[in-house]
């Protein structure tokens, strides 16, 4: 296997990031960066001073700022220092990740700091995501990010009324998740007892897909710090390591899905989570990771890629997700922040993802804050068309 | 009728005409619906660019009604209850057509709870009716003595405090001989001075008021026999208001077709339906492609397909994402379709829409069974666009 | 692993005014395809490309997620892709980082622009300032760039005609390069008369609109060999960000340049330029940059760039025998056409315009009005 062995190993010494929120009007975009560099500063117990890098990333087309890291150095505090701007869409947050991390094994810089944000209210959304398909064609025919495809591959599958409350399901375990998260954008305080109202009474969007099964659009900022094996023993009595990670994008086309058996669409989460896992000796995913903070656009796909990534067979992932497995104290808690679902700051979830699983790892996420001992921690990212970037974290060096 | 911060469901309705944006009504011409539990229903017309509202028994012809409870109802009207988790927690519903609802939205001024003043009056009488709670009795050991307060102009008035045997007592003139009389032009400077506003030495020495008798012994005594004046105005914070620049970001663009994507799109205008294929795996892709990313070869040849197929999967789209450059949505519902043209297999479908009056009828097709046969309608004028098929129709 | 990076083959199309017979995904093509056969590099999970990083920018390519649309033709499709939303030249640090770190060991480096595509970069680079105060200004990087033009100019005592040598030089030796952009030929007489477009600066001064694409197979040093014989080495990288508002600059200091540059050599092992380095690729978006960025990288002495031109320290320096960005490179590609060149003089691959015995190339881009963001690599036969 060409995989080479790390140069040298990464930890997680600082983590911050704002509540994030439909409403920050009473910050500007370098401001809001700043809380999330400021609690990540502090939380590490740094000043800027011992950076040595930032990396910065989000959706330019957003909020309609050119190279926005430029302005924002009022509040990255980059003044001075090496800099890299990396984007790649919904994953970015994740990228910024995978780049923080491969700029300090590397060796070439010892404390990194990586800053994900959004301020998608400054912007059109809408308008945003909809560029992103080719001006020629597909700009024209396009319904946004929605579509009702993955619903409908579920309820095939399963049958509409257990699909149906199967996502319901899992939306209502994502709300009792954002409850507990004070960062986290939106909690409703739903309760099971809803799901068949909810089912009924909640508009729907395209197809199958409702409202309630959506993620939100939200506001904030997530500042994570990497930094090298002898920083990190020296700086945090609990870093948290960065095992590994994988990008997998794929084409341009936009047919993900796939009803005919002869031609099954081979997706990237699957791709992905089998090449990281199959390369760190991994065997059993489900029995292996403590804690998965997923990147879930919306509660059909969480579904659907709960089976891909740890590589489920028949309806397992139905039932794990119907006998409460994913809620914290389960069996495979998943996104005990509430996840994406919860709060969407697109160029920051992605980090919030890895931010939010460091704190798992460390023991002190707050609320919600899983109760048995995380050692193995795995978190992913999504976007473009369908892609997939996985982080893997740990909490002994010991792999 | 209830209050929710200090509103009543019926102040949102009442203040609904003098709230109303004509140019928000453009191009609104509906009855919509209000039911709010407990409180009543309402309807409202909105027609050349005007509004009638009537509390109504039913809501019959309603294009959407809205229902909610009454604390939901104002929370969100006053922005106390943030709108979209009151919706998504189903706090409140529409029922009916959810886009001609929304646009509701642009209609009226946002309802903002009048902000009460005390008048100088009002001060008056609540600084004099809360002497005596105010009032320390032990401080007045052994003391004896008045105090006049002559307060000039329009909401002026006059009041004697009295402290005899550890006892206050307050009268409304100015009675006996006071120990110590204040005089002040403008009551109102009075208020202003007991709200800090103005201390001391600017009224006296700007001539605004003067007192009479052992004033040294009013200025250190009083403070020490009686609390210190609390403004119930305080705390109050003023919401500052928020600018807003609105501006649209709109760039030209010259965008190129490339040969690959050119021929497509001239095909179009040709009635022809263009894919081509990769050479090593001899899958065809639609529209063609410059290479296969599969094979990462250059790809190949072009394959005339279709023009009909059948339809492999129709999302029915209920909520349009209106143009970010116009602000126009698609109506709803519409279906968005994939087709697999005649001459393509498995996944090689074409996105496009199928006739609004047919979603119905369609069915999807799946494995080896087919879904239904459709014919693209084109455009009597074709310039070499996508939008060259109208739409795609049942090919019967 | 060792401390540096192979770049084992690199492929361009010409810089050219306006492709409007191609769209992004043809351009690239143009460079895939060469790379792949020379190397005879593959995809293989095991032994080929994992990891492709691109450079593009989502407001020149009006496209959301720009990198989206080429995922294809870059051969990303099950691969990792990563876009450089920067000046390209960080890139090539970037991707230095990937390798040295152990992730990866081989690289597809690709990026393209099409600045013909849109009505105005000008628009754009005006987006780069808040919407608050610089950019409703109408600051953008032109007028930018004026501003510290004027500024340098006094300082080092550049003159009109100093920036009419450098645009006549640069022109001149872009007709010897195989894919710089044709321009007209131009006199030092017609430079002077060109009208003026933001005082000081000229239109003559200032690059013209250029599409462009690239390509760079980059890996590791153990595995350069089996993709040529001829490796190119990156041995230094730095960056360094200045501060944004104008006025809490200095502009006319090279604060972020100088910095740059001195990570990038200590990271090489590189105590003098003016004796260690035999080839200088300085991007000069205008034309009073080409000897200020000297001054920058420290071939040129603080504060006396005019004395350099006159004492001819463009030629002794090897400075910008490509053409320099001043002869027509699209906005965030600059560094990389700047590292290709360096490739070519380091490989011996250079035709008309090759430095004898060339060992040490650097090449320098910035991004941002006035230089705000400067980045520097180093490189080695």
């Amino acid at each position: 296997m060409a995989h080479q062995k790390k140069n040298r190993n990464v930890g997680i010494i600082g983590i911050g990031q704002t509540k994030h929120s439909s409403h920050r009007e009473d910050v500007n975009q370098p401001e809001l960066i700043h809380e999330a560099v400021s609690l990540a500063l502090k939380d590490a117990n740094l000043t800027m001073k011992d950076i040595d890098c930032v990396v910065h990333g989000n959706m330019e087309l957003f909020e309609m700022v050119h190279s926005p890291d430029l302005w924002h150095v009022l509040g990255t505090g980059a003044y001075g220092k090496d800099s890299i701007r990396i984007t790649t869409g919904g994953t970015v947050g994740a990228t910024l990740s995978c780049a923080s991390d491969n700029l300090v094994a590397s060796g070439m810089y010892d404390i990194v700091m990586a800053i994900g944000f959004e301020k998608l209210q400054e912007g059109h959304t809408t308008g945003g995501i909809t560029n992103m398909a080719c001006p020629l064609w597909f700009r024209k025919i396009q319904a946004g990010a929605l579509t009702g495809s993955s619903a409908y591959d579920v309820e095939r599958e399963f049958g509409l009324e257990r699909a149906d409350r199967a996502s319901l399901m899992y939306r209502i375990i994502m709300d009792k998740h954002a409850s507990l998260n004070p960062n986290a954008h939106r909690a409703f305080g739903l309760d099971f007892s809803q799901i068949d109202d909810l089912i009924r009474t909640s508009p729907k969007l395209v197809g199958e897909l409702k409202l309630i099964e959506m993620c939100s659009q939200s506001d904030g900022a997530c500042c994570v710090i990497y930094a090298c094996e002898k920083k990190a023993k020296e700086l945090s009595k609990i870093p948290v390591w960065i095992r590994d990670h994988i990008t997998v994008h794929k084409e341009e086309n936009f047919t993900i899905f796939g009803y005919d058996r002869k031609y099954p669409v081979l997706k990237t989460h699957k791709f992905a989570a089998e090449q990281l896992f199959k390369r760190n000796g991994i065997n059993d995913p489900l029995n292996y990771f403590d804690v998965f903070e997923m990147y879930d656009p919306a509660t059909w796909w969480a579904i659907d890629w709960i089976r891909d990534f740890f590589n489920l067979q028949g309806d397992e992932h139905l039932r794990l997700i119907e006998e409460k497995e994913i809620m914290i104290g389960g069996k495979m808690p998943i996104n005990p922040s509430g996840g994406v679902i919860g709060s969407n700051p697109i160029g920051a979830t992605a980090l919030v993802r890895v931010a939010e699983a460091a704190l798992q790892v460390r023991g002190n996420a707050g609320p919600h804050q899983i109760p048995t001992p995380v050692n193995h921690a795995l978190a992913s990212g999504f976007g473009g068309t369908m892609w997939t970037v996985m982080t893997m974290l740990e909490k002994e060096l010991n792999w | 009728m209830a209050e929710y911060w200090g509103v009543k469901v019926e102040d949102i309705f009442n203040t609904m005409k003098d709230r109303f944006r004509p140019e928000g009504a453009k191009d609104v011409d509906a009855v919509f619906g209000y039911d709010i539990a407990g409180e009543g229903k309402w309807k409202l017309t909105v027609k050349n660019n005007a509004m009638t509202l009537e509390k109504a028994d039913q809501l019959s012809g309603c294009i959407a009604t809205m229902s909610a409870d009454g604390e939901t109802f104002v929370g969100v009207n006053t922005g106390k209850v943030d709108a979209t988790n009151a919706f998504m927690s189903g706090k409140f519903k529409v029922e009916g057509d959810m886009g001609a609802f929304g646009k509701t939205g642009k209609l009226f001024r946002k309802f903002v709870l009048a902000k009460k003043e005390m008048t100088t009056k009002e001060y008056l009488a609540d600084m004099f009716a809360t002497i005596v709670p105010r009032f320390k009795a032990r401080e007045a050991e052994g003391l004896e003595a008045s105090f006049g307060f002559d307060l000039g102009g329009p909401d002026g008035g006059k009041w004697t405090v009295f402290i005899k045997d550890k006892v206050c007592t307050v009268t409304e003139t100015i009675e006996g001989k006071p120990t110590v009389t204040l005089e002040f032009n403008d009551a109102r400077d009075y208020v202003d001075f007991i709200l800090g506003k103005i201390d001391a030495q600017s009224i006296l020495a700007a001539g605004k008021a003067s007192a009479k008798g052992d004033i040294n012994m009013m200025a250190s005594k009083w403070p020490i026999l009686f609390e210190k004046y609390k403004d119930p105005m305080a705390g109050a914070v003023q919401e500052q208001e928020l600018l807003v620049l609105k501006k649209t970001i709109s760039l030209n663009e010259k965008f190129s077709t490339g040969p690959i994507m050119g021929k497509f799109l001239k095909g179009l205008k040709e009635k022809k339906i263009f894919a081509n294929r990769c050479p090593e795996c001899g899958r065809l892709q639609l529209p063609p492609r410059e290479v296969c990313a599969e094979c990462r070869v250059r790809a190949g040849e072009f394959v005339e397909v279709g023009p009909k197929g059948e339809v492999r999967y129709m999302d029915v789209v209920y909520y349009a994402m209106p143009d970010p450059l116009t602000g126009v949505a698609r109506e709803t519902p519409y279906g968005s379709i994939f087709i697999r043209l005649d001459g393509c297999k498995g996944n090689e479908t074409l996105p496009h829409f199928i006739r609004k009056d047919q979603i119905e009828k369609i069915q999807r097709g799946w494995n080896e069974k087919k879904g239904t046969r459709v014919r693209p309608v084109w455009e009597e004028k074709r310039i070499g666009d996508i939008w060259d098929i109208k739409y795609f129709e049942i090919d019967e | 692993m060792g401390k540096r990076l192979a770049v084992c083959a690199v492929a361009q199309i010409k810089n050219h005014p306006d492709y409007h017979d191609w769209r992004f995904q043809n351009m690239l093509l143009e460079c895939f395809e060469p790379i792949v056969e020379e190397t005879k590099v593959t995809f293989d999970m095991d032994k080929g490309i994992r990891t492709i990083i691109t450079c593009s920018d989502d407001m020149f390519d009006a496209r959301t997620i720009s990198d989206n649309g080429i995922t294809d033709v870059v051969g990303a499709h099950f691969r990792g892709e990563e876009k450089m939303a920067q000046e390209s030249i960080n890139g090539l640090g970037y991707a230095m980082a990937c390798i040295l770190s152990g992730h990866d060991d081989v690289i597809l480096f690709m990026g393209h622009c099409k600045e013909s595509q849109g009505e105005s970069r000008r628009m754009i680079s005006n987006l780069a300032y808040d919407p608050f105060y610089c950019r409703p200004l109408g600051m953008d990087y032109h007028n930018v760039d004026a501003l510290q033009a004027r500024a340098y100019m006094e300082k080092s005592k550049v003159t009109d005609e100093h920036l009419a040598k450098v645009v006549v030089r640069s022109r001149a030796n872009g007709k010897k390069n195989p894919y710089g952009r044709e321009n007209k030929i131009v006199s030092e007489k017609d430079v002077l008369n060109s009208p003026m477009y933001s005082d000081p600066l000229r239109e003559m001064h200032i690059y013209p609109v250029t599409d462009w694409a690239y390509g760079m197979l980059l890996c590791s040093e153990k595995r350069a060999k089996e993709f040529t014989k001829k490796p190119v080495w990156i041995t230094g990288y730095g960056s360094c960000m200045d501060r944004y508002f104008l006025g809490d600059r200095d502009i006319a200091s090279n604060f972020s340049l100088k910095n740059a540059a001195k990570r990038a050599y200590a990271m090489a092992g590189i105590k003098d330029p003016r004796k260690d380095v035999q080839v200088f690729e300085l991007s000069d978006q205008a034309a009073y940059q080409l000897p200020m960025w000297a001054e920058g990288v420290g071939i040129a002495e603080e504060g006396r760039g005019g004395q350099w031109i006159d004492d001819g320290g463009m030629e002794r320096f090897n400075v910008n025998l490509s053409g320099g960005q001043l002869n027509g490179n699209p906005l965030l590609l600059g560094g990389a056409a700047r590292a290709l060149e360096c490739y070519y003089q380091l490989s011996g691959q250079a035709g008309k315009r090759q430095v004898k015995g060339a060992k040490r190339a650097v090449a320098q881009a910035a991004t941002g009005g006035a230089g705000q963001h400067q980045a520097v690599i180093v490189m080695e036969a």
